[in-house]
């Protein structure tokens, strides 16, 4: 009886965790994007410009919000390394994609790179979060314009929640609403919930 | 031992006591580093039950190192020196194809340990002047680094020999070391 309770107060009261992986080419600015949501969520000094290298490995943010914590998987975009990101595919709740909006030259294999996670079976259903990043370079593609090349057109009643934003990581621009929507709809994630029962 | 680390590390850590763990097979170069990082002079002990340790301390930072793999029996006292690490720093022989298998079970064997469970991880895949050296992508899948979600980690090319390499790793534990405000 008591276990029971216990377990009856847990689910009520005790903070849900979420993890979201970041995903993207290198130099989408993931690495900046994290150190944003560290600033913007928890008070933590920046990195001096310049200090942020190309990941090899993982970057971890813990980030508490509106009585749910995410933790952010900053993982690395080089091309050798993204056979890595399967490891986390079956844990991850949401997936934050990071697009470099103004390097046209590769917004072909970013495509490519978001069509191949989209049709992963792993991350059905999965919330995705995408960041147009760099809107304040010169000839940078609108959230709009990244929505069309892309082919982002969620559809009402989708089983996967989709939000494309603006963002200028380097001045936390964007950041702050995006991880706020992916919190909200994490909530109610059926994804999310089925991987926290099971 | 670099200005621009010195500096950085003062911003980002302030006078918090960080401990760091420099541990590897042995002949991964990890003596090497520490002198390459000049930080002080080195100190070599040998606890009674017999296994080198050899300390660095610089300013706040405290460095610690010794030897893994081998015999079984010390093993249980490693475990004194792993209270209140912040970071270890795993050096791996590059060119050494035929004990990455080892060096594997060893690292994952360490980060099982209860106090370790907050530690920062940094790989440095060690040699690279070494014409058989493996890359650092195939060094982090032999190691099984993908398997670690809890825990931050980073793996940079070294040559401690040639000094490449070491202070990147540095500047990325710093970033890793800092703490949240609130």
């Amino acid at each position: 009886m008591f276990s029971l309770f216990m377990g009856f107060y847990r689910y009520l009261f005790q903070k849900h965790q979420f993890q979201v992986l970041i995903v993207g080419l290198d130099y989408a600015g993931k690495t900046s994007v994290l150190e944003q949501i560290k600033t913007i969520f928890c008070g933590m000094e920046p990195l001096p410009p310049g200090k942020i290298t190309p990941t090899i490995g993982l970057n971890i943010g813990k980030v508490s919000i509106d009585g749910a914590n995410l933790v952010f998987w900053d993982v690395g975009g080089a091309r050798s390394l993204r056979s890595l990101w399967e490891r986390y595919y079956g844990e991850a709740h949401g997936l934050l994609f990071v697009i470099d909006a103004a390097d046209t030259a590769r917004l072909e294999e970013a495509r490519e790179v978001l069509r191949q996670l989209l049709n992963n079976a792993e991350l059905a259903g999965i919330p995705l979060l995408v960041f147009a990043n760099k809107q304040d370079a010169a000839g940078a593609l609108t959230p709009h314009e990244v929505q069309a090349r892309f082919g982002l057109h969620h559809a009402e009643g989708s089983s996967q929640p989709q939000h494309v934003l603006g963002t200028t990581a380097i001045r936390g621009e964007g950041i702050d609403e995006g991880v706020r929507w992916l919190a909200e709809t994490l909530r109610t994630s059926p994804r999310a919930l089925a991987l926290q029962t099971g | 031992m670099g200005a621009v680390f010195s500096k950085l590390f003062a911003a980002l850590i302030g006078n918090r006591e960080v401990r760091v763990l420099i541990l590897g097979l042995d002949n991964a170069g990890k003596t090497t580093i520490l002198y390459k990082l000049q930080m002080g002079e080195v100190v070599t002990t040998v606890p009674t039950i017999g296994f080198n340790v050899e300390t660095v301390q610089y300013k706040n930072l405290r460095f610690q190192v010794w030897d893994l793999g081998g015999q079984t029996s010390i093993r249980p006292y490693w475990r004194c020196y792993y209270q209140n690490t912040n970071a270890v720093i795993y050096v791996v022989d590059s060119a050494d194809h035929d004990r990455m298998g080892i060096s594997k079970q060893e690292l994952m064997a360490m980060l099982e340990e209860e106090e370790l469970k907050d530690a920062a991880l940094i790989v440095f895949a060690n040699k690279q002047d070494l014409p058989n050296a493996l890359s650092c992508e195939q060094i982090a899948d032999r190691l099984g680094l993908a398997s670690l979600k809890s825990r931050q980690w980073a793996i940079f090319k070294t040559s401690a020999v040639k000094g490449d390499g070491l202070f990147e790793g540095l500047d990325w534990l710093c970033a890793a070391l800092r703490e949240a405000k609130n």
